[in-house]
């Protein structure tokens, strides 16, 4: 039973799932990512220009998911690979976001190295595969 | 505003209860609190119920579940409604029900919790678990709150030096304190080394760092601290309340070091009591996962945000420190059955100060103040309660 996001939901966020596309805040210039109706850094703004974000940034914190961690729809991907990284990025614009890590350094994954979103598979549901974005060393 | 004081307070034992549904599990809970209750209560005279709960019985009953419990004791008609915060969800039911009560609309409330969460398969269980989240980015990088929580011990060990013993120096601690405890889910001693070498569920938490699924309920009665006097000899007043949010995704917030939510709310709960922490004598916070209840040191002012692990190295925290924390034996052994545990943390800081925390002895002597921690998910929501023993 996993967490349901449904055809139409995913659908109006492939903006952000599939391009990495964020909003300038037209009061303050900053980049709030995914977006929000009201900045969150200003808390003033309420009109914004969409900006393609660069995809780049560095690791600012990391963990490995293993079988008994994984929500039950990762539940197969962790059993077939053993664990998966899920890493925090810094984007080179500002806003963090939460993403799987794809082919990990074999020393093991460290805070503050540079990676780049690729891509991917994220999971399947109702019949449908959901494609979006991961890291992988830059 | 009107002055509150707690005047009974039950709980079931925490576990794995096949034989109890949500019903049973609140009725146990319910009859346990107006026992407890010195000179008896006309549980006619309660005006309002707040019940904390997720999942309401695994998705059993997800409207209407106040009604339906309330109807359950013998008060069918009382003012009963559902709260939901996640696992902060008693929390948020004792705070509605002490602001019930300072506001004199009604001289007795009801606060409660109740989760049963062993019913259903181990995926259907992490599927109720990893719904309270951000289900939008958290959740779709694969990650649940053991992933989450991970993330931010990964990072507070990065800022400040926090080390892998520190996070089990939590988890053997309230083991041990849950050995004392009828009430708990795990009454079992574990070793250093056995909490170092658990089966690994997200680096760097094994399975000795998350707290358990558990069934529970957990019921407390508020009043009006004027005719707190009418009921026991032994009141507990409930000095200050304070709650607040945080953004519901890890990625939006500024620090995952702290949790804001439980900074705002500890601030105003404090100020409410007119204390500060180092008046504190025990305390009970929520370690649903090791790293939370060392961020917990931090955000309540027990220690210097970065300086929690030190607290754990001097033996500050443990029953016979100079600030027991989690005597009950924490969500990690004494069990979390999500909407009950902030309910059942109030249960334990009333027995404490009266005296009653016994058979055998988790007393902790001559204790004034306590206060009491209740977390939603990663931190989106948090309540803080300070408390002040009345036989004084
Ligand atoms: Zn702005």
């Amino acid at each position: 039973m996993g967490a349901h996001i449904s055809i139409p939901m995913y659908q109006r966020a492939v903006p952000q799932r599939y391009r990495l596309v964020g909003q300038r805040c037209g009061a303050c210039g900053k980049i709030n990512f995914p977006p929000k109706a009201v900045c969150k850094y200003c808390y003033q703004g309420t009109s914004f220009e969409d900006v393609q974000l660069s995809g780049r940034g560095t690791v600012y914190s990391y963990t490995v998911i293993a079988g008994g961690g994984a929500p039950p729809e990762f539940a197969a991907e962790a059993r077939c690979k053993g664990s998966y990284p899920v890493i925090i990025v810094e984007l080179a614009e500002g806003p963090r976001v939460i993403a799987q890590m794809v082919n990990p350094p074999e020393e093991g994954i460290a805070i503050g190295m540079p990676v780049k979103a690729v891509f991917r598979k994220i999971y399947e549901e109702e019949g449908v595969i959901r494609y979006g974005f991961k890291f992988s060393p830059a | 505003m009107e002055s509150v004081a707690i005047i009974g307070a039950g709980q079931t034992k925490y576990g794995d209860f096949p034989g109890l549904g949500v019903k049973e599990l609140f009725a146990e809970a319910y009859l346990e609190m107006l026992q407890s209750v010195d000179r008896g209560l006309e549980q006619q005279r309660i005006g309002a119920a707040y019940i904390g709960s997720l999942s309401a019985g695994s998705g059993f009953q997800l409207g209407q579940l106040a009604p339906l419990l309330m109807g359950h004791v013998g008060l069918p008609h009382v003012n009963a409604a559902r709260i939901e915060n996640a696992c902060a969800s008693g929390g948020y039911a004792l705070y509605s029900a002490a602001c019930a009560v300072a506001s004199g609309k009604f001289d007795l409330v009801l606060a409660a919790g109740v989760e049963k969460m062993r019913d259903v398969s181990s995926s259907k269980g992490r599927y109720w678990l990893g719904v309270s989240g951000d289900t939008e980015y958290e959740r779709l990088a694969g990650s649940t709150f053991a992933g989450i929580y991970a993330l931010m011990a990964a990072r507070y060990m990065h800022e400040y030096g926090l080390k892998r013993e520190h996070l089990s120096m939590v988890a053997v601690k309230n083991h041990r304190h849950a050995v004392s405890n009828p009430k708990a889910q795990f009454r079992k001693e574990i070793t250093i080394e056995q909490a170092l070498k658990g089966v690994p569920v997200a680096h760097p938490f094994n399975v000795w760092d998350c707290s358990p699924t558990t069934d529970g309920a957990a019921v407390v009665l508020l009043c009006n601290a004027k005719i707190a006097k009418e009921f026991t000899d032994k009141p507990v007043y409930l000095k200050g309340f304070g709650a607040a949010s945080d953004y519901l995704a890890i990625h939006d917030r500024d620090s995952m070091t702290r949790l804001l939510a439980t900074r705002k709310a500890a601030d105003e709960a404090y100020k409410q009591a007119g204390v500060g922490p180092k008046d504190i004598d025990f305390a009970e916070v929520h370690d649903c996962f090791t790293i939370a209840e060392i961020l917990a040191y931090g955000d309540l002012g027990f220690a210097e945000e970065g300086r929690a692990q030190y607290l754990l190295e001097e033996g500050f925290t443990q029953l016979d420190g100079k600030l027991p924390v989690n005597a009950s034996g924490g969500l990690k052994a004494k069990g979390h059955p999500i909407g009950a545990t902030g309910c059942g943390m109030a249960c334990e800081v009333f027995k404490q100060l009266r005296d009653e925390a016994k058979e055998p002895s988790r007393q902790i002597k001559n204790a004034r103040y306590a206060l009491s921690h209740n977390v939603g998910g990663s931190g989106g929501t948090a309540a803080v309660f300070i408390y002040q023993r009345g036989d004084a």
